[in-house]
């Protein structure tokens, strides 16, 4: 999957939200600032389904032995 | 007055200085505010509790009053034993060291504090426990901003372990030489497309190198930084992605050439148990704080070190599945043992900036004793430095120790030159001892076993 300079542009139009500059001694990297907003929405998300997932999978589980279902990676 | 350490001066709110067996951390007026807003909450103090974040009090007043710019605070914080640099660690100590510092962050996080960098350099080992040492890393987090040390991270935990982990390629050898790690456009350039699919590949590594190319061609930079805004949920939610992510990554499979060289190498027990006795009557009377095993396998020696009353060891190999066993043995005794990479004919220089910024193997405090056990062999022989140098080299890294000697008749000799022509009429065991001699105190010598190697302890006068 390639990705172009389009969705770059479609990145940094995605991710104005509003001003907020963040000014520590490291510069942080212009490419690392693009897609930090879109990777943090999309973690966001899949944090949110594992956790969802894993609610379900107790709910379900519940019969089994309570520690057993909760062996999952956080 | 004292000079500041030469590796801590990139972030200008405070330098550090070693004096007195302790380390002095002067808070300048440019980091009073953030760090007096982290006192005042106790988060230092929450992370310290947590065993994520070294030891600190506040020094003696009198202090600061020698220094000069006069800080406007002095911490006074417990010395690492063993400064040690992420290009001499293994695939799970730099893990570890990952984990840990994702942690530390997601902890301050809880606080409504961060981390202003990601430096892996911050990071150091007390044996196999990585903690965290900068405490003026941790600053009030502004809602909605940016993690800045987002690419320094990837570059310094993230990429290196990606190396390792999908290419199977060591990423030292790389790291030392750019010390600030790997940047994603040339590991992108590494990876297979197969490597690309997950998530955490194609956001932190991919798609950062794009952006980044990009952001260089186009020059908006004063732009971005204004626009861009993360909120907190989804930097905890990046963080605490990678952590899992990295606590998952595991080393391709298949055995390293000298993993289980202690299991079956030419020696025979009785041999092993009367080098074991030498190695412990030297540990013992020397009782060395720091020792250094050069060529420690899976750490069999280093233990009995201890057992004899060696209190700290770093251990050092050039294999890494041994490094790794090494590792994980120390990690379950919980002794305090540093495994650390070394090619002993290319020992980590000092580097970075003005070639002081990170010191080198040899510069890097006392080491009270050594012990190289089959290894001068690798050497003389597998590396071609002349024996009187092999030995003062090893006999310059600490004024006690043991050193043994496989003669030519030796299996691992043997195959060392059965593929070459002898050009090594100098190595014998009169010449060894002659260049011990001349440069030492030879205390005790033992030949072990029938026709074995020849082991002596020294002692530098």
């Amino acid at each position: 999957m390639g990705i172009s300079e389009r969705h770059i542009a479609a990145f940094a139009v995605l991710t104005i939200f509003g001003a907020a500059p963040a000014f520590a001694y490291l510069d942080p990297a212009t490419g690392s600032i693009i897609i930090q907003a879109v990777i943090g929405a999309v973690a966001g998300g899949l944090l949110y389904a594992k956790l969802f997932m894993h609610k379900v999978r107790t709910f379900f589980g519940r019969k089994t032995a309570d520690g057993a279902s909760e062996n999952t990676e956080s | 007055m004292i000079n500041p350490d030469p590796g801590s001066f990139r972030d200008p709110s405070g330098r550090v200085f070693i004096q007195d067996g302790r380390v002095l951390r002067a808070i300048y007026e440019m980091g009073r505010d953030n760090f007096e807003a982290v006192q005042k909450v106790g988060v230092l103090d929450a992370l310290i509790a947590k065993g994520l974040l070294v030891e600190a009090e506040t020094a003696e007043p009198g202090l600061a009053d020698n220094m000069e710019p006069k800080p406007a605070h002095l911490l006074s914080h417990p010395l690492i034993p063993f400064i040690s640099y992420p290009y001499e660690w293994t695939f799970s100590q730099l893990k570890a060291a990952a984990v840990l510092h994702l942690e530390l962050h997601l902890e301050a996080l809880r606080a409504n504090f961060t981390l202003c960098d990601a430096t892996a350099y911050n990071v150091q080992f007390r044996g196999t426990e990585p903690v965290f040492i900068d405490h003026l890393s941790v600053v009030p987090y502004d809602e909605g901003e940016i993690w800045a040390g987002h690419r320094q991270f990837c570059m310094q935990f993230l990429n290196p372990l990606l190396l390792w982990a999908k290419r199977g390629v060591v990423p030292n050898s790389w790291y030392r030489g750019s010390v600030e790690g790997i940047a994603p456009e040339d590991l992108a350039a590494v990876l297979s497309w197969r490597d690309k699919l997950s998530f955490t590949v194609l956001a932190h590594v991919v798609t950062q190198a794009k952006a980044h190319n990009h952001a260089l061609k186009t020059e908006t930079k004063e732009k971005i930084v204004k626009v861009h805004k993360l909120p907190k949920r989804s930097l905890v939610a990046m963080l605490e992605g990678l952590k899992s992510y990295i606590s998952g990554l595991q080393l391709p499979g298949g055995r390293s050439v000298w993993s289980d060289y202690a299991g079956d190498n030419s020696y025979n027990a009785e041999k092993r148990a009367e080098k074991h006795d030498f190695v412990a009557a030297m540990a013992g009377s020397v009782q060395p704080d720091m020792m250094f095993d050069i060529g420690c396998n899976s750490g069999d020696f280093t233990q009995t070190a201890l057992d004899a009353g060696a209190k700290s060891v770093v251990a050092f190999d050039f294999d890494y599945g041994a490094l790794e066993r090494c590792y994980s043995r120390f990690s379950q005794s919980k002794q305090s043992v540093l495994p650390l990479w070394l090619d002993a004919a290319n020992p980590s220089p000092s580097q970075g900036w003005a070639n002081s910024e990170r010191a080198s193997l040899g510069d890097r405090g006392k080491i009270d004793a050594m012990v190289a056990l089959a290894v001068i062999h690798h050497i003389s022989i597998g590396r071609n430095v002349p024996l009187d140098m092999a030995v003062d080299w090893l006999i310059g890294l600490a004024p006690q120790g043991v050193i043994e000697f496989p003669n030519k008749d030796d299996v691992m000799v043997r195959k060392l030159l059965a593929s070459r022509k002898d050009i090594f009429p100098d190595y014998t065991e009169e010449a060894f001892l002659q260049h011990v001699g001349s440069r030492a105190q030879i205390v005790e010598q033992k030949k072990l076993g029938e026709d074995g190697r020849l082991i002596v302890q020294y002692r530098r006068t």
